[in-house]
Order: C-alpha cells, then structure tokens, then sequence
C-alpha cells in the first residue's frame, strides 16, 4: 500500500475503525470525513463542522490514533481541520432556471482569506524590459521569500501592472507554500481597518487588530503612498513591519514613487520601506505594449492583425490600464461584429475612446505645438522649408488629421494655403516615423496632452 | 434525576429544543433525542442535528443531579399536550425515565447518552455583537427565502453577514434575485463575515425571542445566547462573491407606486400567471402608469394599470411575480420605486425613503 496517498490510507483506516464503532456512529461521523493530506508524518483530517472536530477529538481521536500507529511507526499524530464547503459542480438545471436570466455573480469571487484576485498571474503577465527587474526582483523573493529581498518594493506610475505583479507573487506564493497564509491589503483598507479598531476603544479589538496581520507569512500592501501624513497609521505599519521582518516574513510594497520620495511620512518607515529592494517599472516600450495588446486581445479570443496591434500601440500613452480599456473596447465591438476588426475601424474607435472628441482651433494646435519646439507661431504659416520649421509644421498636420479628423485640403488651406497633397505627404511620412522614432511618438504624446 | 418544572415552561423549552434534533431515526439515535442535564447550575435541555444546536435553560427545581438521553418526538409529543396549571415531574432511574403530571405518568426509555455529541461554542474573546431578538427573527425570515434552495452552491445556499463600521449588512441570493438589507449596530469595533446556512438561520428565527440577544461568532460557527440559553449554528466554510459588483449603476426608467396599489394589483394579476409563474411589468411614462400583465392559457388572462409616477422611457419586463412579492416583506415604506435597467438586464426596487433595503430581481427571457 503507498502509505502517502491519503485516499488509500484512509480506506485502510476506515476498514479498522468500522470493527470498533457502532454502524449507526460510523454513519454519522466518518461518511463525510476524509483525509486532506499527509504531512511529515502528521495526518490531517478534513471534516464538515466544528461539531465534527470536537467530537473527533474527544471520542475518536486515541482510536485513530491506534489504528495509524498500527499501520506505521512514521504516523506522528492527528490534526482535524474543518473543510471547505465544496461547490458540486454539475448543476441539474430546470425549466425555470432556463427562462431566467441569472445573475452574473461568477465573474466576482474573490478569495477572501486572503484578499486575492485569482484573475492576476504570472501567465498572464507580460514581461518585457520595463518591467524585467521587477519580475526578476518578485522571482527571488518567491524562492526565498523573507530572506533575499524583504521588503520588496515596487513602484511606477498608476497602470503599469504593479497590482497585477504582486498580487501574482500573493497567488504564487500560495501555489508553491501551501502552508503559508498570504494576505494582500490595501493601505486603505488597513487605514479604515485601523480606524475601527481605535473606535473600538477596547484593548481587545486592538489587540485582533493587531494580531490579524501579524500572522502571515507573505503581507503585500498595495498603494502605500496613501500613508503620507497619517502620523499614527505609519507608526502602527512601522511596528508591523518590525514584527513580521524580524520574523523573516516576506513583505511587499507598492507606490507611485520611490520610498525617499514619498512625502510626509516619517524617516524611520521610509527608510525601512527602502531596506530591502525598491524597483521600479518604467514605462513600456513600444514592443512590450504590442505585447500586452496581443495577449489581452487572445485572453477575449480575438485576433488582431499586426497592423491594428502596432496602430493601439503607438497611439496610447504609457499606461497598461488605458491600453486594456482600449483592448476591451476593440474586443467588445469585434463580438458584437462577429469578425476581427480592421484598421480603419479600431482608428475610429480609438478616437472616440482614447481622447474624446473635441473641437479644437487649428490656431490652438498650432499655438501648443510652436510653444513646445520653442518656434515662432509665425513661421508656421510661412512658406519657409527651414528645417526646424518644417518638422513642427508636419506634425500639427499629423495631430489635425489624426486627432481632429479635420479635412487634408482644409489642413492645407489653413496652414497658410497648402496644398493637400503636401498635407497628405506630412501626415505619412510622421506616421511612419512616429512608429520607429520613439523620441517623436514621445513629442507627439506629449503634445497632446498639452492641448486636450 | 429528579427534577420538575412548571407545565408551560417544560412544554415550550421541550418544543423549542426539539426543533434543532433530528427528526429521521435512520442515523445515531442521540441525534433523534433530548439530552437533559440537571446539576448545580439548574437545568438544561440539549439537542442538535450537526447543523445546529440549542442548549436551554429551563427554569425548576433540581431535587437530585443526574443526565438522560430521551428521544425528542416522544417527549414533545407528551409535553405540547400538556395543559392547564400545575407541575411536571422527571424522575430517572436507571434507564428509565418517568415523566409524572398531577394525574398522568409516562414511562420512557432514555437513549444512551454517551453518543451525545459535545457542542462546540465558538472560542471566547471572539467578535460579538447585541442585536433586538426581533430584528433578527425579521432578517433571518425575510432573507432566508431568497437565498438558493440547492446546496449546489453552498455559499449561495446561506445568508452573508458583514459587520464593519457599526453596520451590519445581510445579504442573500440564489443568483436570480438578490435582498440586501443594512442595519445599524449600536456598538462599534466588532468586525467580520460570515455565512450563515439559510435553512439553518431560517430554524433559528422561528424560536429567538424578541429580547436582545447577543450574537457571538468565531469562524466555524455563529451562537445567539440569551436568557433562554444559546442557540449554535455551523457557518459556510466558503467563499461569498463580491455581490456589489452586480448591482447596476445606470437606470432607463424609474416608477414609484403605493406600496398598496402594488400590492394588491400584484396579487390579483399573479392568479393569471402560467406555469412559469410569469407576469409582465409594463413601465408607460407617457400616462405615468405602471401596468401588471398574465397570461395563461387554462385560465385566461388579466391586465391592470396602478397609477405611478414614471419617469424614463417605456420599457416591457417579465418576472416571476413571487420574487416581486418576496420584498414586501423586506420593506414596509409607503411607496415602492422600481427602477429598471434594460431588456434582460435585473430590475433594482428599493423602498421609498428606506436607504436600508435593496433588492434586485433578475427577468425572464421575454
């Protein structure tokens, strides 16, 4: 017999303890008991309720004991632990359940031992060269957690997948230690957390607090910048941090900035945020962003050509977030059409999406964009073909056609009489450029969100 | 054991307790019986299902300590027909135990009473919270009939109960409608969630009393301890989803009616209803009508228009008329809003001026 596989071994028990307890108690207590697992000689058995457990351990417990003994010395002891309620999965559905429509409450279970969604892991994170010290960083500190970096601390602007990367490690962390509790919190949530706990008033409640969030093995707070000038929360984070570091529990931390950088907040803690690792994501390249727009579209099982990938690519700004939005979006208009989109489409839907439209002066753009390359607004108008001119005036062109859906002749005509073939060659040639130049897809974001 | 008790405080505690025994024989006879413990704090009667559990105190006299196991139907059949003035006697001797009234005596076999099982109270120094007995009851009974029936789904199966910031918030769905009703504590701090198993919080509301009773909780299970003693039930070892997600944030129309207009239009158009139990909800904004629609091809058909203000556009949505006559119960504000948000898409109906109730029912397939 594999003294390890728990089904076997806990038949084999069943078959000994049926001789020594009546039919009617073997009913009751052992039909829906069963072994969880086996574990360096310590046995742990799953049982429906707390009445179970007591009553195992108060009338069953030196008898199983004396059957395992039987079977091998290596058997240490016994643990009960009560087991999840299953969900059996095979509905019977019936007439009625067909006619109504149901709820969509499957998408929205969240772990709630432990905070996390299931929906972030690594295999859905994409790993490029913004984010490539980051994930390298989260790596170690999985096969090491507590020892190589504590505390982890990771940050980068809002949308750049520092959620989805430490909550991955909370979901890995929990895949390879299944021992180990993790818990994700918020640093708003453990504010109002903490709060309670004041209100309270009594030291008992205090006292859980406190306990709650020193028993784990992995603690990842997210958004810690939140923190800046709450005096008292930072000091009941900088005693936590002292007890679970001194205990080489696993820490990690997210912000939008580095820990020097966040304001108000004591020296002591932003110095013990900074202690372990701090890494940033930057922002993501051109082909991490095609990457991530690939990945997301394949999840919803839509197929963007490559063209369509690399238009979303070059035409968002930095943020993941936005770009999911934008994938979103696509995949959601590609279902409903049935078919792929092509690149006329998703430009159009993009507009609408990405910058909503508005009506702007072509004086206005040409303003931004003079003010922004330091030029005469002027020399815009003029038919000078100086080269720090003609550069400036191409790309208002380019952000009048793209942006603003505006006419090629009326371009033409507006920027000092041109004509809309001239209009036309500008508007290509930043396109293509735009695609390869990252210092001008730069510009021309920039620009952009000076005039929206 | 010799003990007694008056008539109508044994015959109430007997019938109480047996409600949380179990009723089949077929399993562990002491799961079928009354455990009744006389000692030096007086007298308790005991009895579970696994499930739950009630542990009672009985108020009498204890002449001589002792503990038996009686089978629960024997025994509240024998005491729900007691009646008039007087006192009951319960002597045991042996394995026998003799239940003597002024002029009757009744001879029962006891049970052996080492099968009784402990009953596990949750952990002292847990969370805790004071709540009108009354307040329970309505909660428990309103919401335990929309949670789901199958034990499919097991986390479905139970009422969600979240304590945070001195509010306490129930919820129960069987994923075609949802009730969530919110009730301010009077004291702060306590914090928690549980899941309570719907039939079970249903059988506990049908003998809490009206008085406070605290309710104390760890994470396995939920106690209700009172003077009566406590009433223990197991909690959903599950996962609840985040049900806030569903709840829609945009609206088409809205129409608010009297509660009685509805009422009574609900009822009369409800006899029309075919198999599926299917009404037609007709939102006219134009006439400011909110109209009732059934039709049933054994039976007839019936139409009935309750003036509302409605204000949105017009819109046609079926429902099963139960599911829109569960939150009467819920709610007993004068007025009912409806506010529907699209075709195949859940309607939300809360109670005019009653911030405490929401309540979301799913449509049927037109």
């Amino acid at each position: 017999m594999d003294m390890q596989d728990p089904k076997e071994l806990w038949e084999q028990m069943l078959t000994q303890v049926e001789l020594s307890v009546s039919p009617a108690n073997f009913n009751t207590w052992f039909k829906e008991s069963s072994i969880v697992k086996v574990d360096d000689g310590i046995i742990t058995i799953g049982v429906p309720s707390q009445f179970f457990k007591d009553w195992f351990l108060k009338k069953f417990h030196q008898l199983l004991l004396k059957i395992v003994r039987d079977i091998s010395y290596e058997f240490r002891n016994i643990e009960y632990q009560i087991v999840k309620d299953e969900r059996r999965k095979p509905a019977r559905e019936s007439a009625r359940d067909k006619v109504l429509v149901e709820l969509p409450l499957e998408d929205f279970y969240v772990n709630k031992s432990d905070n996390l969604n299931p929906r972030y892991t690594f295999d859905t994170f994409v790993v490029g060269s913004f984010n490539q010290l980051a994930f390298a960083a989260a790596q170690a500190a999985l096969k090491r957690p507590g020892i190589t970096y504590n505390p982890l601390f990771i940050y980068g602007d809002t949308g750049r997948g520092k959620t989805h990367l430490i909550q991955a490690i909370g979901n890995q962390f929990k895949k390879s230690y299944p021992n180990r509790k993790v818990f994700y919190v918020t640093s708003e949530k453990f504010g109002v957390d903490y709060t309670d706990a004041v209100q309270a008033g009594a030291a008992a409640h205090f006292k859980n607090f406190k306990e709650k969030y020193r028993q784990y093995d992995l603690l990842i707070m997210d958004d810690v910048q939140f923190f800046s000038k709450k005096d008292k929360m930072q000091e009941e984070l900088f005693h936590l941090f002292n007890a679970l570091y001194d205990t080489n529990k696993q820490i990690i931390f997210s912000s939008d900035r580095a820990p020097s950088a966040i304001p108000d907040i004591a020296g002591r803690l932003a110095g013990r945020l900074g202690s372990g690792m701090a890494v940033d994501i930057s922002e993501p390249d051109m082909e991490s962003r095609s990457e991530i727009i690939k990945r997301k579209a394949a999840l919803s099982g839509v197929l963007l050509s490559p063209e369509v990938v690399e238009f979303i690519a070059t035409n968002t700004n930095n943020s993941i977030r936005e770009l999911e939005g934008l994938v979103n979006n696509i995949v959601c208009s590609a279902q409903v059409k049935g078919s792929a989109p092509d690149i006329a489409e998703v430009r159009q839907s993009l507009r609408s999406f990405v910058r909503p439209q508005k009506t702007v002066s072509v004086k206005h753009v040409v303003e931004k964009v003079s003010e922004f390359y330091g030029i005469e607004q002027e020399s815009i108008y003029e038919k000078t073909r100086r080269r720090e001119v003609v550069r400036p005036r191409q790309v208002i062109m380019y952000l009048l056609r793209e942006d603003f859906n505006i006419s090629y002749p009326t371009i033409g005509t507006k920027l000092g009489g041109r004509d809309h073939t001239t209009v036309i060659h500008s508007c290509e040639k930043i396109k293509r450029e735009v695609v390869e130049d990252s210092e001008l897809a730069k510009e021309i974001q920039d620009i952009r969100t000076m005039i929206s | 054991m010799n003990i007694s008790f008056e008539k109508k405080e044994f015959s109430e505690k007997v019938s109480t307790a047996s409600r949380f025994a179990l009723q089949r024989h077929a399993t562990l006879p002491a799961l079928a019986s009354l455990l009744i413990i006389a000692s030096d704090d007086g007298v308790k009667l005991r009895s579970t299902n696994l499930e739950t559990a009630a542990d009672l105190k009985v108020r009498g006299t204890c002449r001589e300590k002792g503990v038996a196991a009686v089978p629960a139907a024997i025994l509240s059949q024998i005491s729900s027909s007691l009646s008039g003035e007087g006192e009951v006697t319960l002597e045991q001797v042996g394995e026998i135990l003799t239940v003597k009234t002024g002029t009757s005596k009744s001879v029962i076999k006891t049970v052996p009473y080492d099968d009784f099982p402990s009953i596990p109270f949750p952990e002292s120094g847990t969370n805790r919270i004071v709540l009108p007995g009354a307040t329970l009851k309505m909660l428990f009974s309103a919401l335990a009939p929309c949670a789901s029936a199958s034990s499919v789904r097991p986390e479905l199966a139970s009422i969600y109960l979240s304590i945070e910031g001195g509010v306490l918030t129930a919820v129960a769905t069987d994923s075609f409608r949802l009730a969530e009703k919110k009730i301010p504590l009077t004291g702060r701090g306590a914090q928690g969630k549980l899941l309570i198993p719907a039939k079970n919080a249903a059988d506990i509301a049908h003998v809490l009393p009206n008085e406070d009773v605290i309710v104390s909780f760890d994470e396995h299970q939920c106690a209700f301890i009172g003077d009566f003693g406590t009433f223990i039930t197991r909690l959903t070892n599950s996962v609840y989803p985040d049900y806030r997600q569903i709840i829609p944030k945009e609206s088409i129309v809205e129409a608010i009616v009297l509660r009685r207009d509805f009422e009574s239009a609900l009822r009369r158009t409800a006899v029309f209803s075919d198999s599926f139990q299917k009404i037609t909800l007709h939102f006219d904004p134009k006439k400011n009508l909110l109209s009732f629609e059934a039709r049933n091809a054994d039976i007839g058909e019936s139409n009935e228009s309750v003036p509302a203000k409605v204000s949105g556009d017009s819109i046609d949505l079926s429902f099963n008329h139960r599911y829109l006559a569960t939150v009467l119960g819920l709610s007993n504000t004068e007025s009912i809003s409806f506010v529907a948000t699209g075709v195949g898409r859940p309607l939300l109906i809360r109670g005019v001026g009653d911030p405490s109730l929401l309540y979301l029912v799913s449509p049927m397939n037109q």
